[in-house]
C-alpha cells in the first residue's frame, strides 16, 4: 500500500495541510464536515494515481479562516490550492460535505472536472427526506449514526474523548456553523447541478442515517447521467464500511 | 465604600408549573416541549410578578431589573422591554433596567428606539445592559453563534451612534447597512441611558466593557472569580481612559431574609435547589454552541465540568455564589463584606427564585427592604 506524506502550504495566508501518495494523474479527495475517519480508504487509489487529501481550511491540520462562510469561499480556496501545485485537471472525489464542495466545484468548473465522485453528499433539497441536522445533534449520537458497523470507527476514535479531541470537534463544528447554522442548504447550488455533465459516480449506504439514501432519486434528476451505486448494509460512511465500494471507485476513476 | 449603595431587585418571572415528569427531560431550556406552558397560569403568573415588582418599588428598591431569555421556563420575558413598559405607569421611584435584551436578536435601530421610549417614558430612569445572550438563545433564534460577537459589536456601534450622532447618519457594515440612522425618539438621558455588558467573565465580554466604558454586570461568576474579574475591568478601563467607579460593577446575589437563621434556610434552600436543578437546567451542548466561545474558553469550561457532577449542596453553592440566607443582620454583614472585596456598591439581587411562593417573596422583598437595606446605609454614613 502507498503510504501518504503530509505536505504544507499557504493558500491566500491559510495555512493548508494535504496528504499526498501515488503518482499519475491527481485525484482530489474532499473529506467531509468531521475528520476522524481519516484517509486510509483512498491508499489503494494511490497505486494508480496521485491521490491528494487536503484539510479544508477549519478542520483537522489546516488553519482557520473565519471569513469562510459558504462553500463558493471553499471553491474560490481550492481554486487557489490547485494553482500553487499545478493542478490543471482533476478527478474530484468528495465525501458528504465535501460532496456538496466536489459538486459545486465541479459545476462551476465543469472545464477542469473530469470524473466526479460523490459519496453520501450533503447538499441536496429534499423536504421528504432531510440529511440529519448534525449541527443540532450531540455529537457523541453523530458518531454513532455515520456507520452501520461501529468497529470500522472505533479504531479511529479515542477510547474516552479528552479535552484535545473534543475541543478539535468543537474547532470543526464551529466551521461548519459558519457554513450552514443560518443557510443548511443553497437553492443555487441545486439549481447549478445541471452543469456537472462530466462522467458522475454517486455512492451510497442504504443505511445511511445522516443523507437519507433516497435522496438518490433528486440527484439522479439533477445529474441525469451519474451512476448511482446503492451500497447494502452500509451507513454514511460507506467507503470505510464496504472495501467494493472503494473498488468500484478506483474503476470508476480508471 | 464611597459612594451610596444601591439595591436592585431583580426578577426573571419563572414559569413555576412544572409538568410532574419534567426530570425526564435533560434540559428545561431550548427544546424543552412548549405545551407544559398554560396561558391560565401564565396569565396569573404575569399578575403576580407584576405586583411584586411594583411592592418592590413602594418599598424603597432603587431599580428594578429584568432581562430577556427564549424557550424556556426560566423565564417568561422573552421581550423584557414589554414589561419594563408594563411595570413603569405603576412604579414611582425605582430606576428600570432592562439589563437586557441581546442586541443579536433584534434590529439594533429597532433596540435604539425602544430603550429610547422607555427612557423617554420614565423621564430618564432606564438603563439597559447589552448581553450576548447565553448560548441557549442562539439555538432558539435564527442568529449564527459562530459571528455573535462580531455582529454583537457592530449592533453595539450601531445603537451607540443612533444615540450619539445627530441624524439621520449612515451605517455601513458586515452585518447591517444604514442609509438613514435616525430613529425617533432619542433617549432621555444624554447621551444615553447607563449602558452595561452582561457577561459570565469571558475576555472578549471585558474588553468590550472596558474600551466602551460601560459598567459589568456578571452573572454565574464564582466569588473569587468575580473579585480578579472586577479588578481586570478596573485595569482595562483605565488601559482605555475610563475609570470603573464601583456602581458600574453590580454584584448578583441571590437573598433570602427571613427573622431566623433556621427559617431563612428552611424556606429558601429548596427554592434555590430548584432554581439551579430545575429551572437553570441545560446541557453542555445547549451552552456552548459552534462557535459561541473560542477554543480556549471550551478547552477551560471542559475541565471544569468534571468538577460539576453530583448533587446540589447548600454549602458549596452558597460558598461558590454570593448567596446570602438568614437574618436580616447576617445579610446586612455579609453583603457589606462582599461589597469590600468586590469593590462595588451596587447589589443586584435576585429576590425570587425557581418556585418560590406570593408569601414568601412579600416577606423576603419587605425584611430586605425594612431590615436590611436601613442596616447597610446607616453603616455607610457612620
Amino acid at each position: 500500500m502507498m503510504k501518504f506524506v503530509r505536505e504544507e502550504y499557504t493558500v491566500d495566508g491559510v495555512k493548508t495541510v494535504l496528504h499526498a501518495a501515488g503518482s499519475g494523474d491527481p485525484v482530489v479527495v474532499f473529506h467531509g464536515a468531521g475528520t476522524v475517519d481519516g484517509f486510509d480508504y483512498a491508499e489503494s487509489w494511490a497505486e494508480r494515481f496521485r491521490v491528494i487529501v487536503p484539510f479544508h481550511p477549519g478542520f483537522g491540520q489546516s488553519g482557520d479562516d473565519p471569513t469562510f462562510t459558504d462553500m463558493h469561499d471553499y471553491v474560490m480556496h481550492y481554486l487557489g490550492l490547485f494553482e500553487t501545485l499545478g493542478i490543471d485537471r482533476v478527478r474530484l472525489v468528495g465525501i458528504s460535505l465535501g460532496g456538496w464542495l466536489a459538486a459545486q466545484f465541479a459545476s462551476e468548473h465543469n472545464d477542469r472536472v473530469t470524473k466526479l465522485v460523490l459519496i453520501a453528499p450533503a447538499g441536496m433539497i429534499d423536504p421528504v427526506h432531510p440529511p440529519l441536522d448534525i449541527l443540532s445533534t450531540p455529537g457523541e449520537q453523530v458518531v454513532g449514526m455515520l456507520v452501520s458497523n461501529f468497529e470500522v470507527l472505533k479504531s479511529k476514535l479515542p477510547e474516552k474523548p479528552g479535552i484535545d479531541f473534543i475541543a478539535d470537534r468543537y474547532r470543526e463544528a464551529t466551521t461548519v456553523a459558519r457554513l450552514w447554522w443560518e443557510h443548511p442548504f443553497d437553492p443555487k447550488f441545486v439549481r447549478h447541478l445541471k452543469r456537472v455533465k462530466m462522467p458522475t459516480m454517486i455512492v451510497w449506504g442504504d443505511e445511511d442515517k445522516i443523507t437519507p439514501v433516497e435522496q438518490t432519486a433528486l440527484w439522479q434528476q439533477h445529474i441525469p447521467n451519474a451512476d448511482i451505486r446503492v451500497f447494502k448494509g452500509a451507513g454514511h460512511l460507506v467507503h470505510l464500511e464496504k472495501p467494493e465500494a472503494v473498488d468500484a471507485i478506483l474503476e470508476f476513476l480508471a | 465604600m464611597s459612594a451610596d449603595y444601591r439595591f436592585n431587585a431583580m426578577y426573571f418571572l419563572p414559569y413555576i408549573h412544572l409538568p410532574r415528569n419534567h426530570k425526564q427531560f435533560k434540559s428545561t431550556w431550548v427544546d424543552f416541549p412548549n405545551k407544559f406552558y398554560d396561558p391560565e397560569k401564565g396569565y396569573k403568573l404575569y399578575k403576580r410578578y407584576l405586583k411584586e415588582l411594583v411592592l418592590a418599588d413602594r418599598l424603597g428598591f432603587d431599580a428594578i431589573v429584568v432581562n430577556e431569555h427564549h424557550n424556556t421556563v426560566y423565564s417568561m420575558m422573552a421581550t423584557p422591554n414589554i414589561i419594563a413598559a408594563a411595570v413603569l405607569p405603576q412604579i414611582k421611584k425605582a430606576k428600570i433596567c432592562v439589563w437586557g435584551v441581546p442586541p443579536n436578536f433584534m434590529l439594533p435601530n429597532r433596540l435604539a428606539e425602544e430603550y429610547a421610549i422607555l427612557d423617554v417614558m420614565s423621564k430618564g430612569r432606564l438603563e439597559v445592559a447589552f448581553p450576548l445572550g447565553t448560548g441557549m438563545e442562539y439555538w432558539s433564534n435564527p442568529v449564527n453563534p459562530a459571528t455573535a460577537r462580531e455582529r454583537f459589536k457592530e449592533s453595539l456601534q450601531i445603537i451607540l451612534q443612533a444615540w450619539k450622532e445627530d441624524g439621520p447618519t449612515t451605517y455601513y457594515g458586515k452585518y447591517y447597512t444604514y442609509r438613514f440612522l435616525n430613529p425617533w425618539p432619542r433617549p432621555y438621558q444624554k447621551p444615553h441611558p447607563p449602558c452595561y455588558i452582561v457577561g459570565t467573565g469571558s475576555p472578549e465580554t471585558i474588553e468590550v466593557a472596558a474600551e466602551l466604558g460601560f459598567g459589568y454586570s456578571s452573572v454565574f461568576v464564582p466569588q473569587e472569580r468575580t473579585y480578579e474579574l472586577n479588578q481586570q475591568l478596573r485595569d482595562r478601563a483605565a488601559h482605555f481612559g475610563h475609570t470603573m467607579r464601583p456602581d458600574q460593577l453590580p454584584l448578583l446575589t441571590y437573598v433570602y431574609v427571613a427573622e431566623t437563621q433556621e427559617k431563612a434556610e428552611q424556606e429558601y434552600i429548596v427554592h434555590l435547589q430548584r432554581f439551579f436543578e430545575d429551572y437553570a437546567r441545560s446541557t453542555p451542548q445547549w451552552l456552548a454552541p459552534p462557535g459561541y466561545i473560542s477554543i480556549e474558553q471550551l478547552k477551560i469550561r471542559a475541565a471544569g465540568a468534571d468538577k460539576l457532577h453530583g448533587g446540589f449542596d447548600f454549602n458549596a453553592v452558597s460558598k461558590s455564589f454570593f448567596v446570602a440566607v438568614g437574618t436580616p443582620e447576617k445579610v446586612a454583614n455579609q453583603l457589606g463584606e462582599w461589597a469590600i472585596k468586590a469593590g462595588t456598591n451596587h447589589f443586584n439581587n435576585v429576590m425570587h427564585v425557581a418556585d418560590m411562593p406570593h408569601s414568601k417573596t412579600v416577606q423576603n422583598l419587605s425584611l430586605f427592604a425594612n431590615e436590611v437595606m436601613p442596616r447597610l446605609r446607616s453603616a455607610v454614613t457612620q
